[in-house]
């Protein structure tokens, strides 16, 4: 470096010196141009070095054009200098820097022994712009080299290390084919372009563009060269030939190299149309096998530039060989005939257009080896192309399409116009040759490989799409092919003489020359993707398999791309999975296998992970296709359920979807099937099944409850469940003890305050899954009472309600349920009053029953409603000794305890049991002790009684007051009893006749009550009861009168109606005629109104009662009324 | 390249409307971008579809305006012509034919398949010396001052993509198929050398 730095600061001190010399000898003028011009580019080159890129630019380039066109004898000088900026930080400077050392040495070929090793760094710049550049020029200087060196007879051995140089950056070059920089390698297709040009000898018939005259070729270059072969540089330009066409038909080329190695081939066919042949063989390959890789509209784009390409080929006059084939090509790509025709130049004398002999223009020999393989197996199928044969071939190919068609089919396609004819078959078996040969196979194979082992150094290879060579080099593998090898390994040894660049004293110095053999290593050429590339890549590769599915199904591989998918999916999480389940749920029916495969992959990666792995890709494979699967229509066929039971873990989001889909009416029976076997082939969650199913008990709506209920109900048969269940219940019951309902009664939809007030709905819900179980298991009743007392008002109401079935259920025989009768805890009587009534509701009440009621009774809470529900069950006595106290409930109560005791309430046999008749029913009423009960509540009891017309029938009131006539004292309510029963059957009037003297006989007055009665009575059954009256001793018949002064006439006249005999036989006659109504009648107005108010009470109150009850009763209620009110203008009669 | 502002050539037909719009934008959004025509000559709707006005490549913008002016001023104003010279001659004195221009660009944009083929055709028959490649974009737009509008934004969103691209000729054909698939218009592209 040092030395480097000191050798430039020398050549200055030199270029000082010569100023003097100059000074002295020169001119004054020259003197002074030449000063001027080195000041300033000294003064510019230190500018440059200070100031920012883009003016430095500017700076750099008056530098070039003073020291290279004003006065190129200042080069030398400064050329230090210049290339020292080839190590500037801005590219711009660097690639400047190149175009610097291209303008130098085209100046000054001399400079390339001492610029072409920068060149060489700068080709390895890190910036492929600046590599761009540095091949561009190198494409340039290559020509400029060659010439130069050609030129000297004696090769010094600084040019001969510079030569070795410039073919190893050639060579360094050609290699960038492979890089993977699109722009690089067009560049590089360009300098294999001009190379070939250079290596291949220009012929008379050559199209050389005038700029390009002076160019060098091969042909200028002497054959006795000292160091540089003509041989090796054919070959050279042979192998770049055979590289390029290789680059071409590479399947996965960019659309822009395509179309610069379309273009240079183009050009090599005009410059060299001994390549005409490969040139368009190639075009012809490429155009049977656009590249799949292409776009669409990338694939016009080539096909228009094969079209100019093409069209230029044509316009050579060479062409004429192969003016069949292009013109085919042509046509094939949408040119007219006739436009053809146009640019097809004119036949000169050769008009033997059939046989392509070749004419007698210097062909390269190679032009006919190298058409032998495709010509020949063309020439062999030709006559197979039978119409036959060829249906066949496109039926076998069917098996082979492609599913899409691809875009460079679509754009190449066009109608075969001439099918069958001649020259169609040609073309076909042209084409088919094409494509055999690049296959290699065919007829000449064999031939082939022959002739091509033995001049394997000589002829442009018949087979271009042989296998690439690779020959070794040491370790590093060249990619370059063929006879280059054996040079380049003599010329090993001879590396060291290569040219050192110019190193910069700021440059580090560069890594041994050995080193600049470029070592093929897989980590240069490869880059890693980045990761948007890598996912995009692996998805599409996914989608790719996804959808393959009846191909693959096709071939019976189907496990297989199952196995793949699920494995490669769980592998690389993200969308795929997605994917992947939505392509599984469009038809899930035939892709369960698939679905199964993934779930279980999911969880074998949960479980690898253990114990610190996460199940949310397997939670989220499970749940999207189980939601998916609720989402979709009904179907019938179960995969819901299977997919349940087959997966290897239920989550909780996987519950969510299987409650969810409960709550579906339609499918309700279905969702609850699934979790019932849930709930029985996964044991060790069970209980967690079980909850959802159990929460479903009290859903809103009715018939998923129903549902849940009679499964609940099943499993409720399974010991192992009871508890789990009865627990649930019982605490699900235990809210009811809470002043509010909780808000978990509420779903989460409704949006309900949680303060708000018990309702029945919600008290319901509360006991849904309770009640069921009751007729289960009763001893569950127990716990109803506990909670009972300590509910509230509202709550207990809605309880008493609801539990009617069950206890209907759970039957009178029921030990728990007696017990309870038995126990009564305090605050339940109504609940146990509840239950007595609905187990005798319909049937009569067992003994047990009734001798726990008893006990009740007795023992502990007297309460006489306890023994309503049994009172049938009950002995006559105990009856009656509770009678007066049923008889004051509430009027309700007593007509049910009547209804029951009268068996109006039970449809058959009741009555039999009915410990009471009817008869002695009334009767006890009539007995009820008066301390006991007030004889309005006894009054409105026989008032019931008289309501049952059914029951108390004519005969049966007979015999009632037959047996209360029997009663000593007479009952108070027997007259009433007597002309109720004679307002109901008139019919009875003779019975009651009866009645009436036989209770004058029991000296009748001497009960007030029933005197009043009496007397009554006989006032509506006159003239009936004028012949008991008669029997009445005096004094009690002038109390009648007293009574009812009305009663008088008519009985006289009934009297005076009697014959002498009777009247002599009726003591009562004079009283009847001599009792003066007017001294007694304020008596008697005093003491009516006395006895009658306590009659009249009982009767007003009546009106209460049942309508036809009623209507009878308000005869009796209006009589002594009517009395009252007539009495007054009978009187007043009287008195007159 | 970023370092120096794309060189960008837009070509048309007549250099009048759509190139001339895309250069509007082009220049003002900072690129160094001329504007060419690849036909014989200028034509400018006339009275009638078959009656053109048709001038040579020498001819002024301003020429072209004043003579239109004389010919028939409504009619040219009615249908814009008038205003897209006026337009014109305030960018550049006059039309220019692409085959006549020696300067080398980066990148040439054309406007209709037939001035692709053109343009082309001329870059393919011109001596190569450089080997400086030069890309060549298709966008088809129609003819007319709305779809000019239109494409000449396109354009110029596609220059602005591909100058701020690191490499602009590795990341070319993905930016085009991106750019195919937004505007869902094919792109014919190709490259040729100086």
């Amino acid at each position: 470096m040092t030395s480097n730095n000191g050798e430039s600061v020398g050549a200055r001190t030199c270029v000082a010196s010569q100023f003097f010399k100059d000074d002295k000898i020169g001119t004054h003028f020259s003197y002074n141009m030449f000063s001027v011009l080195t000041h300033q580019v000294v003064d510019l080159l230190n500018q440059a070095a200070l100031i920012a890129t883009d003016s430095k630019l500017t700076v750099l380039k008056q530098v070039q054009e003073l020291i290279i066109n004003k006065d190129p004898s200042l080069l030398d000088n400064f050329l230090d200098e210049i290339i020292a900026f080839q190590t500037d930080k801005s590219m711009e400077v660097r690639k400047f820097v190149i175009g610097f050392i291209e303008e130098a040495c085209k100046r000054d070929n001399e400079l390339l022994l001492r610029l072409i090793a920068n060149l060489n760094m700068l080709l390895k710049d890190e910036s492929v712009n600046v590599v761009k550049k540095a091949i561009l020029t190198f494409t340039q200087l290559y020509k400029v080299a060659l010439q130069w060196f050609v030129r000297s007879k004696v090769m010094s051995e600084m040019q001969e290390a510079c030569w070795d140089m410039v073919t190893q950056m050639k060579e360094d070059i050609l290699a960038m084919l492979d890089i993977d920089n699109d722009g690089v390698r067009t560049h590089a297709i360009k300098f294999t372009e001009s190379l070939i040009i250079t290596l291949s000898p220009r012929t008379s018939d050559s199209d050389t563009p005038k700029r390009q005259e002076g160019d060098i070729s091969l042909d200028k270059i002497p054959k006795d060269h000292p160091y540089i072969r003509y041989d090796t540089l054919c070959e050279e330009g042979k192998s770049a030939l055979e590289q390029l066409l290789k680059f071409m038909v590479h399947p996965a080329i960019s659309s822009i190299n395509l179309t610069t190695a379309l273009g240079s081939l183009a050009t090599l066919a005009r410059q060299r149309p001994m390549f005409m042949s490969e040139v368009v063989q190639a075009y012809e390959t490429l155009h049977a096998n656009l590249p799949p890789t292409l776009a669409k509209s990338q694939v016009s784009s080539v096909r228009k530039n094969l079209k100019l390409h093409l069209l230029a080929v044509l316009k050579h006059p060479c062409s004429l060989e192969f003016q069949g084939q292009i013109s085919t090509l042509l046509l094939d790509l949408g040119m007219s005939q006739n436009e053809i025709a146009r640019n097809t130049p004119p036949i000169n004398d050769d008009d033997d257009k059939e046989e392509p002999v070749a004419p007698s223009v210097s062909k390269p020999s190679s032009v006919p080896a190298a058409q032998s393989a495709i010509d020949l197996t063309a020439e062999f199928l030709r006559p197979l192309l039978s119409p036959e044969n060829v249906a066949n071939l496109v039926l076998i190919s069917m098996v082979y399409l492609p599913d899409v068609m691809p875009a460079s089919f679509q754009a190449t396609y066009t109608p075969v116009e001439s099918a069958g004819t001649d020259a169609q078959i040609k073309h076909l078996a042209r084409l088919m040759a094409t494509q055999m040969t690049a296959a290699e196979i065919g007829p000449d194979e064999e031939a082939g490989k022959d002739e091509a082992l033995d001049d394997s150094l000589g002829e442009t290879s018949k087979d271009l799409l042989i296998k690439r060579k690779v020959p070794v080099v040491g370790q590093a593998i060249s990619v370059v092919g063929g006879g280059y090898t054996e040079k380049s390994q003599l010329e090993t040894p001879q590396v060291k003489r290569l040219p050192e660049p110019i190193l910069p004293s700021t440059q580090i110095k560069m890594p041994g020359a050995s080193g600049k053999r470029k070592v093929f290593r897989l980590a240069d050429v490869v880059q890693p993707f980045t990761d948007a590339q890598l996912e995009k890549m692996t998805n599409t590769a996914v989608k790719r398999i996804l959808h393959s599915e009846k191909a693959i199904a096709q071939s019976g591989m189907s496990h297989v791309r199952v196995k793949l998918l699920s494995r490669l999916v769980c592998q690389f999480e993200g969308i795929m999975m997605d994917d992947v389940l939505e392509f599984i749920l469009e038809d899930i029916r035939t892709r369960i296998d698939l679905a199964f495969s993934l779930l279980y992959q999911e969880y074998n990666t949960y479980l690898s992970q253990q114990p610190a792995g996460l199940l949310d890709a397997y939670d989220h494979c499970l749940f999207t296709l189980l939601a998916g699967l609720q989402e979709k229509p009904e179907q019938r066929d179960g995969l819901f359920t299977k997919l349940v039971l087959e997966a290897p873990l239920i989550t909780e989001s996987a519950l969510d979807v299987i409650r969810r889909y409960c709550e579906d009416e339609s499918r309700v029976y279905l969702g609850m099937t699934t979790l019932k076997e849930l709930i029985i082939k996964r044991p060790s969650r069970q209980f967690q099944y079980l909850h959802v199913l159990l929460d479903l008990s009290s859903h809103e709506k009715e018939k998923v409850r129903s549902n849940a209920l009679s499964f609940i109900k099943r499993m409720y048969e399974k010991d192992q469940l009871r508890d789990y269940i009865e627990k649930f219940a019982l605490n699900y019951m235990q809210l009811l003890v809470h002043p509010n309902p909780p808000s978990l009664l509420f779903s989460a939809d409704k949006d309900t305050e949680v303060a708000s007030p018990w309702t029945e709905e919600t008290v319901r819900q509360c006991l849904y899954l309770y009640l069921s179980l009751l007729p289960l298991n009763h001893r569950l009743v127990h716990e109803l009472a506990s909670v009972y007392t300590e509910a509230i008002a509202d709550i207990k109401r809605s309880v008493l309600r609801v539990i009617e079935q069950p206890i209907r259920g759970m039957g009178m025989n029921s030990p728990d349920l007696l017990l309870l009768v038995e126990n009564c805890p305090k605050g339940a009587e109504t609940l146990v009053t509840r239950c007595l009534h609905i187990l005798t509701d319909k049937v009569p009440p067992s003994p047990e029953l009734v001798e726990r009621v008893r006990d009740l009774y007795h023992k502990r809470v007297p309460d006489v409603r306890f023994l309503i529900p049994v009172i049938n069950g009950l002995e006559k006595k105990e009856v009656i000794q509770a009678l007066p106290k049923l008889i004051k409930l509430n009027p309700v109560v007593v007509k049910e305890v009547f209804n029951r005791l009268l068996g109006t309430q039970h449809s058959e046999g009741s009555s039999s049991m009915s410990p009471l008749t009817p008869g002695e029913l009334l009767v006890a009423l009539h007995n009820v002790d008066s301390t006991k009960c007030d004889m309005k509540s006894i009054i409105k009891a026989t008032n019931l009684c008289f309501g049952e017309r059914n029951v108390y029938t004519s005969e049966v009131l007979a015999v009632v007051m037959q047996q209360l006539m029997e009663h000593s004292p007479l009952p108070i309510l027997l007259m009433r009893t007597v002309i109720q029963s004679l307002t109901m059957y008139p019919r009875l009037g003779g019975f009651v006749m009866n009645i009436l003297s036989r209770l004058i006989v029991k000296q009748v007055w001497k009960y007030p009550k029933v005197w009043e009665g009496f007397v009554k009575c006989c006032q509506r059954t006159k003239p009936q009861s004028y012949s008991v009256l008669l029997q009445l001793p005096p004094a009690q018949l002038t109390s009648v009168f007293e009574r009812c002064p009305e009663m008088r006439e008519p009985l006289l006249q009934h009297v005076h109606s009697f014959t002498p005999h009777q009247v002599a036989h009726n003591l009562f006659y004079e009283l009847a005629c001599n009792s003066g109504p007017l001294v007694e009648e304020n008596s008697t107005q005093d003491s009516e109104e006395k006895m009658e108010e306590p009659v009249e009470e009982p009767m007003e109150e009546t009106s209460t009662e049942p309508a036809d009850v009623t209507d009878q009763l308000k005869d009796s209620i209006a009589e002594p009324e009517t009395d009252r009110t007539t009495e007054p203008e009978t009187g007043a009669g009287d008195a007159e | 390249m970023p370092s120096h502002p794309l060189r960008v050539a837009v070509v048309c037909s007549s250099n009048q409307n759509r190139s001339m719009e895309a250069h509007n934008i082009l220049s003002k959004r900072g690129f160094d971008v001329r504007s060419f025509g690849t036909g014989s000559h200028v034509k400018l709707p006339g009275p009638a579809p078959d009656k053109p006005n048709v001038y040579d490549f020498k001819t002024t913008y301003e020429q072209m305006y004043n003579d239109l002016v004389r010919k028939d001023k409504e009619l040219y104003t009615q249908n814009g012509i008038l205003h897209m010279l006026d337009r014109n001659k305030r960018i550049k004195s006059r039309p220019e034919r692409f085959q006549s221009c020696k300067e080398q660009f980066d990148l040439v944009i054309t406007c209709e398949e037939r001035v692709y083929d053109q343009v082309l055709e001329d870059l393919s028959s011109r001596e190569q010396e450089t080997f400086t490649p030069v890309h060549v974009i298709n966008v088809d737009i129609q003819d007319n001052h709305e779809e000019a509008t239109l494409g000449a934004f396109l354009i110029c969103e596609l220059c602005q993509c591909i100058q701020h691209t690191d490499d602009m000729e590795n990341e070319m054909d993905e930016l085009l198929q991106e750019f195919e698939d937004k505007s869902n218009r094919p792109f014919l592209h190709t490259v040729c050398f100086y």
